[in-house]
């Protein structure tokens, strides 16, 4: 196989929006390689065809997937996401995550967790954590320590407002380098987000003007481009600073 | 020439009269208490415990007891009903973190007629590192398994356990939606798509 075939991509589809039903690989003409499907594509004898709405994207050298943008959730391994504790069983929280089953969030899954010092959360209080078990079957599992045991940022996340956000906008936010109107806001604001792939974003700032400036900067930004958001940002702080 | 002798026929009599539970039926010095009947405290006098007709069975010659046995026949033939140490053939339903539940469908290759719940605990799936099981790449739901009745277990199900090697997943539906083919004790390849998933597989001959 001459290398020149073997770095054309097999399919001119990439980051384009693509359909349930399309066939984007034809398995017969690539020979001798080994691809890795993420969501969103599955195989179908021999093509790859597609399963959900959204746009086509590669990750060289072999990964393809399709990234769509929703209202719910599907959990997947290592995602950060926002849950809200449903209840308190004997040994794991029940959490809401936005997916189509609750979450349970071990009671000793925090650092230095022990059956001594089990962390008192009521029903509604907003957690930051890590999902660590998430097949289709069966309850996402969460933990709120990294993957070293340390607590990190995880956690309850105190004070603050909370709002639910699509799939996409969730992943737009977590972007680097830094989403644009993160960084419009970020210069003349100071707050901090929260952000859970699973479409949830908690802001907290020093007074609520702030807090539903940002939140409602960052709700708007979603179809903008970059040069859009910024634009969008300033204005609604030069109406901080009129008052 | 050997003389042939007719053996009296060995069906016995039906009677046309219903009978129900505790009815007497005749003295315990005449007959045997069969299928469906049973002695009296008192070891007198045999009685009927279901419902159903008579039916009176002669001795079978040569037995040193030359009493009748009634039984009771005619009552609704109850389907199997899973006892520990029986094989039975179940439908998995739910796969969960520390057992998986399952549907009941055969007992010994005998079909049941009402539902029967089993559940598969994590100890219980295989007979080694059973600390180390992972439920998801041992059952999944729709899988079909053979497995062997522990115990009565509590009051929702019966355990179930596939620890040896001929227990376990028997067929299995993959992703793609073809039946999986056995490849090792613990996996199954999918024909349409060649993709490789993970069970407890049982050692069919």
């Amino acid at each position: 196989m001459d290398v020149d075939t073997r770095n054309m991509t097999p399919t001119n589809l990439i980051d384009k929006i693509v359909v349930p039903g399309d066939v984007v690989l034809d398995l017969t003409k690539m020979e001798n390689q080994t691809i890795k499907l993420g969501s969103g594509l599955r195989q179908d004898y021999d093509c790859i065809s597609v399963m959900q709405a959204g746009k086509l994207r590669l990750s060289k050298p072999n990964k393809y997937w399709v990234e769509s943008s929703q209202k719910r959730y599907v959990p997947s391994l290592e995602d950060t996401v926002l849950g809200i504790v449903v209840e308190h069983r004997s040994d794991n929280f029940l959490v809401d995550i936005k997916a189509p089953n609750l979450a349970f969030l071990p009671v000793l899954a925090f650092e230095g967790g022990t059956r001594r010092n089990i962390p008192k959360f009521e029903t509604g209080t907003l957690i930051y954590a890590r999902v660590v078990k998430a097949n289709g079957i069966m309850n996402p599992e969460l933990s709120c320590t990294d993957a070293s045991g340390k607590a990190a940022e995880f956690g309850q996340l105190k004070n603050g407002y909370m709002f639910e956000t699509s799939t996409g906008l969730a992943r737009m936010l977590l972007s680097s380098p830094t989403c644009p109107v993160l960084e419009a806001l970020g210069k003349k604001i100071s707050f901090e987000t929260a952000v859970g792939f699973n479409g949830r974003v908690w802001v907290n700032a020093s007074s609520p003007d702030d807090v539903i400036l940002v939140s409602n900067a960052i709700m708007r930004s979603e179809f903008l481009s970059g040069t859009q958001q910024r634009i969008m940002a300033e204005k609604l702080l030069q109406r901080l600073e009129k008052v | 020439m050997v003389g042939m002798v007719i053996e009296r026929d060995s069906v016995g009599e039906e009677g046309d009269d219903v009978v129900t539970p505790g009815e007497f039926l005749g003295e315990a010095t005449e007959f045997i208490a069969g299928k469906g009947a049973y002695v009296s405290p008192n070891g007198r006098s045999v009685r009927a415990c279901l419902t159903g007709r008579r039916k009176v069975t002669a001795a079978p010659p040569g037995s040193h007891d030359n009493r009748s046995t009634i039984e009771i026949v005619g009552h609704k033939a109850h389907g199997a009903v899973p006892q520990p140490g029986s094989i039975v053939i179940a439908r998995v339903t739910k796969v969960m973190a520390r057992n998986a539940s399952a549907d009941i469908m055969c007992v010994d290759s005998k079909a049941v007629k009402e539902k029967f719940s089993g559940i598969i605990r994590q100890q219980d799936v295989r007979a080694t590192e059973i600390d180390k099981v992972d439920m998801y790449q041992s059952f999944r739901p729709g899988d079909i398994v053979r497995a062997l009745v522990l115990s009565l277990g509590d009051a929702r199900a019966y355990y179930l356990s596939t620890a040896k090697n001929e227990l376990g997943v028997v067929s299995a539906q993959s992703i793609s939606g073809g039946t999986m083919v056995p490849i090792s004790w613990t996996e199954m390849q999918c024909p349409l798509t060649g993709q490789i998933e993970q069970r407890k597989v049982a050692k069919v001959d």
